[in-house]
């Protein structure tokens, strides 16, 4: 349990001291917006209808070139090896980097909210289910796409190759993850946001559960 | 006791066999130094023993259990790679601490410091600005920290000023106290001042 | 000479798998053929025997490729690997089958080819997953890597299959409700139709079997090349 947090908070400082992977993937995020804003604009309600897909398409993309950055801080600095070498069963190591993931794409998810609320009129008024959306969406993503990087990591080819993988798995989440906010957005009952909610945590709880388990058998070595 | 041990150890990467037929053991109390030009397998065989790569037949013993079997051991065991590895973001004292608490090693107060001290580096730089001789002395100092029972060393002594490999071999001798060490290297004179057994590979 | 010998000879089993199934699928086109057209669809619900057979068993193929691959991680036999990758490309071709056959049913049922309700989206995210999983295969070269992220891609995919088929549920679909429906247990069709779509299930299992068996037999003789030349 310590391991996990301490690997965690490990990769994050290096990620905030190395600030390459979260700035590129903000930059990616801001020109992903313009060019949706050019393609869907300028008519205030197509663009406020599109919001909630351009919120979660945005942040699939973002995600996948973070989720690069999991295993790619380990690959630089040839310390792949260490981290496999460490005493006992290696589930926590994917829960350390999941965490790291699970951080990262929240802080975007963040900052992404705004943006779109900005550029694309999505109303802010039920935040507290969006934020709800924002973090079972994220640990959905984040959980699937933890496994897989992990598996192309030592691959040349793995940034072609992880969106790919990622991107199949994760449909349902960006499916229920946009209905739900479609449904705050314009104001459906929350009966119906719940179920949306409840089909993101059983998705959560089944991928966290098979992917932890699975990762220790995986991983080479 | 037999720490390490190899036995008819066949692996290949592709089609290429890298290594055939190797049989190796190196006792507690033993400091074994592998020899051979580039390309004939001795990073392979030290990763094969650090149980990094499995290979396709022949069996690996470590802490005379099966390589696939250890498990709480892998505290006891230590690898390391060269160029070493380091988080380049981080600052030497912080890539120690990361590397003992994920090793499930208690942290003691001043005891990263002191072994950083030992081996002539001061703390508070980041990784990115030391040359590739610090970089080796910092893998000293995490080896004075972990106190392996089986150390496994790629090139080992390669970067080293004369202090710094008068330090080598008194770190090595000291492991070698109850440990096992299985080392690679190209230096002929370094092989016979650190090695009880020198094993040749040839294509 | 032993191995030039099985390049020209199938084993009984599989031999017999084949030869059956073809059988049982030309009696399923007959049986489909005398089955009485459907009250609303006319004959049009015809290339659903097919559709449905292939769709089951292209479900199937993807469990046992699945099942192999957790096979795999376990007991880091070749042998699983292989038989886990050619379940996952028969299941590949027979959900590609399975799309074909519903298109050409959709186009004059729903007047379009492809809408975009949850079980055909969550169809199309089941044929993309396997079709990452071969193209992951081809970047991999050493064979145990390749073996081991391919399983986690095939394990991952199967437990996409239940989502999949849960989704008819979960969301509001125009779908066909399913012929035969497992969680109520009834059965919505007239008998004629039902022995057609049993005995076109039977032929597509058969034939999968058989295909299983020899897929798996070649991949076995083409690693051991590999490994004599190596």
């Amino acid at each position: 349990m310590k391991r996990i947090l301490v690997l965690a908070l490990r990769d994050l400082r290096i990620e905030f001291r190395g600030r390459s992977g979260l700035l590129s993937a903000l930059f990616f995020l801001g020109v992903v917006l313009l060019i949706l804003g050019f393609a869907l604009g300028p008519e205030e309600n197509d663009l406020r209808r599109a919001a909630p897909g351009v919120l979660w398409v945005a942040l699939a993309f973002a995600g996948s070139l973070l989720a690069g950055r999991v295993w790619a801080v380990e690959v630089e600095n040839g310390t792949l090896d260490d981290l496999l070498l460490t005493p006992g069963s290696r589930e926590w190591i994917y829960w350390g980097k999941f965490l790291f993931l699970w951080v990262l794409l929240l802080l975007v998810a963040l900052v992404l909210l705004f943006m779109v609320a900005g550029m694309f009129y999505l109303p802010l008024d039920r935040a507290p289910g969006l934020f709800l959306t924002l973090i079972l969406g994220a640990t959905g993503y984040a959980a699937v796409a933890t496994f897989y990087a992990g598996i192309v990591v030592r691959l040349s080819t793995a940034q072609l190759v992880l969106p790919i993988l990622v991107f199949t798995v994760v449909v349902p989440v960006i499916l229920a993850a946009v209905r739900a906010t479609v449904g705050l957005a314009e104001g459906a009952a929350m009966a119906e946001v719940a179920s949306w909610w409840k089909f993101l945590a059983a998705f959560d709880l089944i991928y966290l559960t098979a992917c932890s388990l699975l990762f220790p058998f995986v991983i080479e070595g | 006791m037999t720490l390490i041990e190899l036995e008819n150890v066949w692996k290949r990467y592709g089609r290429e066999w890298v290594l055939r037929d190797i049989s190796l053991s190196v006792d507690a109390g033993e400091v074994v130094a592998l020899l051979g030009p580039n390309g004939v397998g001795k990073t392979t065989l030290l990763r094969v023993a650090a149980t990094l790569t499995r290979p396709q037949k022949g069996t690996v013993r470590l802490f005379g259990k099966p390589a696939r079997r250890i498990d709480a051991e892998r505290g006891e065991l230590l690898y390391l790679a060269n160029p070493p590895a380091f988080y380049r973001h981080l600052s030497g004292e912080e890539n120690l601490q990361s590397s003992l608490q994920l090793m499930g090693k208690p942290v003691l107060d001043g005891e990263i410091e002191a072994a950083m001290r030992a081996v002539g580096l001061a703390p508070g730089k980041p990784v990115s600005a030391y040359s590739s001789g610090m970089k080796k002395r910092l893998t000293m100092a995490r080896i004075r920290l972990l106190k392996p029972k089986v150390l496994l060393l790629d090139e080992p002594e390669t970067a080293l000023d004369a202090e710094g490999r008068e330090m080598l071999l008194a770190l090595i001798d000291e492991v070698k106290r109850g440990g096992a060490v299985l080392l690679a290297t190209h230096d002929r004179e370094f092989a016979r001042a650190v090695a009880d057994r020198e094993v040749v590979m040839r294509p | 000479m032993e191995p030039k010998r099985a390049k020209q000879r199938l084993d009984p089993l599989t031999q017999g798998l084949l030869w059956v199934g073809f059988l049982t699928l030309a009696a399923g086109l007959f049986f489909a053929l005398k089955a009485p057209p459907d009250v609303q669809q006319g004959y049009l619900v015809r290339i659903l025997y097919l559709h449905v057979a292939a769709a089951w068993t292209g479900y199937l193929a993807f469990i046992v490729a699945g099942v192999y691959a957790l096979l795999y991680l376990v007991r880091e036999d070749p042998r699983f690997d292989r038989l886990s990758a050619a379940s996952a490309e028969i299941g590949l071709w027979l959900s590609l089958l399975m799309v074909l056959g519903g298109m050409m049913w959709a186009r004059p049922t729903w007047g379009v080819y492809w809408v975009w309700e949850p079980r055909l989206t969550s169809v199309a995210v089941m044929v993309a997953i396997y079709a990452a999983y071969f193209l992951l295969r081809q970047a991999i070269e050493d064979p145990e890597m390749r073996a081991k992220a391919a399983a986690g891609v095939a394990i991952l995919g199967v437990i996409n299959i239940p989502i999949t088929y849960m989704s008819v549920y979960w969301w509001r679909s125009i779908h066909q409700t399913a012929s035969i429906d497992i969680i109520n247990r009834r059965v919505n069709m007239a008998p004629e139709m039902v022995t057609a779509l049993l005995v076109n299930l039977l032929a597509f299992t058969l034939i999968y079997l058989g295909f299983l068996r020899l897929k798996g037999m070649l991949a076995e003789m083409g690693a051991r090349e590999e490994e004599q030349s190596g």
